[in-house]
């Protein structure tokens, strides 16, 4: 990728996002998402075609482009992703942290969107700040910020608080 | 379990399958207007939440408490600490599994015999999960167990809050802002909280429980100590005072920091460490202190189980190896100088490094007996132990002893190598491994001592193979300039070809038995196995006058008394004989100079073989070594030596005119007896080699006798290959010089009188004695001594064609010596006679057609036995050629009656009658 740098269009390629919208984008930001790295191999990358991308919008796209500058020059995500779960939950970075700073709607979005292009980072990312929401909460707040509907008689609450009584507090 | 309480559902949704309760995940819309997370990425989410949160996570809804009760995620956790054993958990299973099939069983037939309650449907679905202790379950066992784990979670709750007040009155709290969380007890029993990982059970459907089980016991502490900020804050070192406690605990805390994925594990289990190595440390200091005051029972052992239970004691069992006074003061078990200062020169004395490994192995046999007083057996001590006296003292020692060993002479060197190896893997057998120790405590130990002496194979094998080159060619040239020396004319003497064959089987058999004989690597092969052979060789050549006989044979094994006491002077005596015996070709090659390079190359050899158990690489290179040792040996022995001998040979029998020799009174041709006897001895060399080969590289596993790309057995298909090349150029010499001298025979000492008697005073021929002449018993003794000669010594192809060879080219001889003569009626008796002679000699060679020949010619010479008178006879028996077998035409048996001495009275008869019949016939 870095060698092609010499021929100025190869070094970029246009993404059309769901509302239609061309974003013209260098190469090597672009491939932070396995999704259009495979698809630009298969192309060939020579055919400087826009590539659509129809479950992520201009607004998403944008923020996922602005992540994967940031982080262009990470190491590729090792294959192996099931090894051990924790070596990828290491802690948010303090980049990411502003980064996630979004609207819970976005957040989700951008989620989505990593899942969809197959960014492992940025998804591993947005999973943490999730979890980071989570934390601390109790049911009710947790059902109010997801808007989970509570499907349990106050009995039954009661009876799974009960059961696992041994992770409360620490 | 998981839905114990929900009497209306049929079926436990935990035994859906898992891709359903997603399905339904994904057609749930969490939000109705906002983004959905897909299933999968929840249960990421979930797998970055502490577990507290998880359960309040799981009572948001009936869909979250499914994925995070979900079995797999917490077997998974159990996984990363070890906790969790699939056989274990599959027998469960289908234990579980049979117990439900009874249990549904029973269920059934009571159903049948009375209502169903209420309670049964309860107790058919938690026998299903959990029912899987009893071995045999009925309804009500099943119920039984229900109600315990009821209870079980109940206790869980409960001591929850008195323990706060009972146990742990005298713990202070440090941190106000903590006081509704921070204290929070162990709901168990410390002591069951001790063993609480080794006490997990692996049982599907049951994961998450277990995890709460080692949870519960084990996350106060863990979060306690991650947060505490000095090692005396942490409620673990007050709740339990004892180390060794304190050490499983903190061993149990590292296992269980390894499930813990939530954000900021990093920290925590830094943190831990930090605390495990202060109080590592701490018990370290301890047994240290122990160690110098000697209190093995006391202080030193309790240390050590208490290091042991922290972390497998590597810190304890260092600090014990590194301050051991073994290491401390290695002097003291010996010089390696002492080996060479007390032998004599170009000796090396093997008393004083014997003593060193004894020693050592005395100390470390005593070692072991404290190691196993001090250790738990848990662990192995004592290898590492070992791998440290292997490297600092074993290693130190024979590097300076080979190094000197090397500066004082090359064969001290590889005598030292040799033998201090063979030492060493003694020492290493005469350890004794210790409670602690692995079953192939042997092995690594041979492994630790081959490792020391790895670095001084290279160097060790070069210097073998350099130096049995230098030897076998030095020996060679010796014996060569020996030979010069003496002057040539002793070369020819024929020696008795009694029981040879016989005498040779017996040689073979004595350097068998050397061969397989175990060397005694250092003092014998170079010692006193050469002076030996030596010694006795001048004897034999002392013996001014080695007479055909077998005279001297006797005599030799009186000078030798030795031959009973060792196979190797046997062997040496035996050589000895064989020498003397061998005179005649004494300046062609000496069977002795071989013998003595195949002796230089077996205790080469047998040195560098026992590296070979070194396995690996320099086990290979050592197999290596070892073939290349026999390449030099075949090379040496062959090229240098034994080429040049037949080549020799083979000159000296092109360069005999019998004719211009004077003396033909020996019964043989001088040169070619030579020659035979080279070949008896070159064919003994080679077997010898053979033995050599089989006993000392096939039968050691040095070389693979079918890989015929292996060096060693193309080297000896060479060395085979010249040994015929040279027999049979030298055969073929061989026979032309029989047949000179055959021809020479007959053209000197066959009398005119002998076929053609004169007739004496009253016409009569006197017939003196009716055996063949003196001639042709000449010419038999003469062929079939030097054909007999060969019986034995080369291969039986050979033979054949040498004698097949001989047979016709004596039958030409004869053919042509005959053509020579005159023979009388009277003289053809003795003609009969020598061709009966002939005969019989020929047949005793069993070979068909040249049996024919001769058969042949004995008929022939019937010719001249006829009467004079009966001409007819005479042309009958000429033109039968049925009668010759067709070796000879009717031509040719006429130009033998031309010898007739009567032949020219009858010429006109016999003429006319054959010619006569002829036309007729025509």
């Amino acid at each position: 990728m870095a060698s092609s740098s010499a021929t100025e269009a190869k070094n970029f390629v246009m993404l059309t996002t769901s509302d239609n919208a061309d974003i013209k984008v260098e190469r090597e930001v672009a491939e932070r998402s396995i999704l259009i790295k495979n698809l630009l191999e298969d192309l060939g990358g020579e055919s400087g075609e826009a590539i659509p991308i129809p479950n992520v919008n201009e607004a998403v796209m944008k923020k996922v482009l602005e992540w994967c500058e940031q982080h262009r020059k990470d190491p590729p995500a090792s294959q192996d992703d099931d090894s051990d779960s924790r070596k990828k939950s290491t802690d948010i970075d303090e980049w990411d942290q502003k980064f996630m700073q979004v609207d819970q709607e976005m957040l989700f979005e951008i989620i989505l969107a990593a899942n969809y292009l197959d960014i492992k980072a940025l998804l591993d990312v947005g999973c943490k700040t999730v979890a980071n929401m989570i934390k601390g909460k109790s049911p009710d707040e947790i059902r109010k910020t997801f808007n989970i509907q509570n499907d349990f008689t106050p009995e039954e609450e009661d009876q799974i608080r009960r059961e696992n009584e041994w992770a409360e507090d620490r | 379990m998981t839905t114990k309480s929900n009497f209306k559902r049929a079926l436990p949704p935990a035994q859906q399958s898992r891709q359903h309760v997603l399905d339904s995940l994904r057609t749930t819309q969490l939000l109705d207007s906002k983004a959905v997370l897909p299933a999968e990425l929840i249960n990421t989410i979930l797998d970055y939440l502490p577990v507290p949160d998880m359960f309040r996570f799981a009572r948001t809804s009936k869909r979250m408490q499914e994925m995070v009760y979900d079995d797999t995620r917490w077997i998974q956790r159990l996984k990363t600490m070890g906790c969790w054993n699939d056989i274990e958990a599959r027998q469960r299973f289908e234990e579980a599994m049979r117990k439900k099939m009874e249990a549904q069983r029973a269920k059934d037939e009571e159903a049948r015999n009375a209502d169903a309650g209420p309670n049964s449907s309860v107790n058919g679905i938690a026998g299903g999960s959990e029912g899987e202790r009893k071995t045999s379950v009925t309804l009500f066992d099943a119920g039984l167990e229900e109600e315990m784990q009821r209870k079980s979670v109940d206790r869980k709750v409960r001591p929850r809050a008195t323990t706060l007040d009972k146990g742990f009155d005298d713990m202070t709290l440090s941190s106000p802002s903590n006081v509704s969380a921070r204290p929070q007890v162990p709901p168990l029993d410390p002591n069951i909280a001790l063993k609480i990982l080794s006490r997990a059970r692996s049982i599907r459907g049951m994961a998450r429980q277990e995890y709460g089980k080692i949870y519960g016991a084990l996350a106060p502490f863990y979060f306690d100590l991650a947060r505490s900020r000095s090692h005396t804050d942490p409620v673990l070192f007050r709740t339990y005072r004892d180390p060794e406690q304190q050490a499983q605990m903190l061993a149990q805390l590292q296992t269980f920091a390894k499930s813990d994925s939530a954000q900021g594990w990093h920290q925590r289990e830094e943190k831990l460490e930090t605390m495990i190595g202060i109080f590592e440390n701490a018990v370290l200091r301890e047994f240290e202190q122990g160690f110098e005051t000697k209190d093995l029972d006391g202080r030193m052992k309790k240390y050590a189980h208490v290091l042991v239970t922290l972390n497998g004691g590597a810190a304890g069992v260092d600090s014990y190896i590194h301050n051991h006074p073994l290491m401390l003061d290695k002097e003291k078990l010996g010089n390696p100088a002492d080996c060479l200062r007390h032998a004599g020169p170009g000796h090396i004395s093997s008393r004083p490094s014997h003593d060193f490994f004894k020693g050592l192995a005395i100390s470390l046999n005593d070692e072991a007996a404290i190691i196993d007083r001090v250790f738990p057996s848990s662990i192995d001590v004592l290898l590492p132990f070992v791998d440290r006296v292997g490297e600092d003292i074993i290693s130190e020692y024979i590097t300076s002893l080979f190094d000197e060993a090397h500066d004082a002479s090359i064969e001290i060197y590889l005598k030292a190598v040799a033998g201090i190896y063979e030492q060493a893997l003694q020492f290493a057998i005469s350890l004794k491994p210790t409670k602690g120790s692995k079953p192939n405590f042997k092995e690594d130990v041979m492994h630790i001592v081959s490792r020391c002496f790895e670095p001084h194979i290279d160097l060790y094998l070069q210097e073998e193979l350099d130096f049995f080159k230098r030897k076998s060619a030095a020996e060679v040239e010796v014996w060569e300039k020996r030979l010069t020396d003496e002057e040539q004319s002793t070369e020819t003497f024929f020696m008795s070809n009694v029981s040879r064959q016989a005498a040779k089987k017996d040689f073979l058999t004595s350097f068998k038995k050397v061969v397989m004989m175990p060397v005694n690597v250092l003092p014998t092969i170079g010692g006193s196995s050469k002076p030996a052979p030596a010694a006795l060789g001048m004897n034999g050549d002392a013996l001014n006058t080695p007479s055909r006989s077998s005279t001297p044979i006797p005599g030799e094994r009186s000078t030798s008394p030795r031959p009973l006491e060792a196979p190797t002077t046997e062997l040496a005596a035996k050589a000895a004989i064989m020498n003397s015996r061998l005179e005649g070709i004494r300046s062609l090659f000496s069977i002795e100079v071989a013998l003595n390079l195949i002796h230089t190359a077996k205790s080469s050899l047998e040195r560098a073989a026992r590296f070979v158990r070194l396995g690996g690489q320099s086990g290979e290179e050592a197999k290596e070594q070892c073939e290349n040792i026999f390449l030099a040996l075949l090379q040496i022995l062959g090229g240098r030596h034994i080429k040049p001998g037949f080549d020799k040979a083979v000159n000296h029998l092109s360069e005999y005119k019998p004719r211009e020799v004077a003396d033909h009174s020996k019964q043989g041709v001088a040169p070619l007896v030579a020659f035979l006897e080279l070949v008896n001895v070159g064919d003994l060399i080679q077997q010898m080699v053979d033995v050599f080969y089989l006993q000392e590289l096939v039968a050691a596993n040095l070389t693979d006798r079918d890989d015929f790309l292996s060096p060693a057995c193309k080297e000896k298909k060479k060395f085979e290959q010249m040994l015929d090349e040279r027999v049979a150029a030298g055969l073929n010499k061989g026979i032309d010089v029989l047949m000179d001298e055959v021809e020479f025979l007959c053209g000197t000492t066959q009398l005119p009188t002998d076929f053609n008697p004169t007739p004496g005073a009253d016409g009569t021929v006197e017939m003196l004695d009716i055996g063949p002449s003196h001639t042709a018993s000449k010419v038999v003794d003469i062929v079939s001594s030097h054909t007999s000669m060969l019986v034995g010594s080369t291969d039986k192809n050979v033979l054949d064609v040498f004698n097949q060879e001989v047979g016709l080219r004596l039958f030409t001889a004869l053919c042509k010596h005959l053509k020579r003569q005159r023979i009388s009626v009277d003289g053809a008796i003795k003609l009969i006679s020598d061709m009966n002679a002939y005969n019989t000699y020929i047949a005793s060679l069993r070979n068909k057609s040249l049996t024919q020949y001769f058969t042949a010619l004995r008929e022939l010479s019937q010719i001249y036995l006829i009467a004079p008178d009966h001409a007819k006879d005479i042309a009958t028996i000429i033109a039968d050629s049925d009668r010759y077998h067709g070796i000879f035409r009717a031509e040719e048996v006429y130009e033998f009656a031309e010898r007739r001495a009567d032949w020219y009275q009858l010429k006109r008869e016999v003429e006319r009658q054959m010619y006569g019949v002829g036309c007729a016939v025509m």
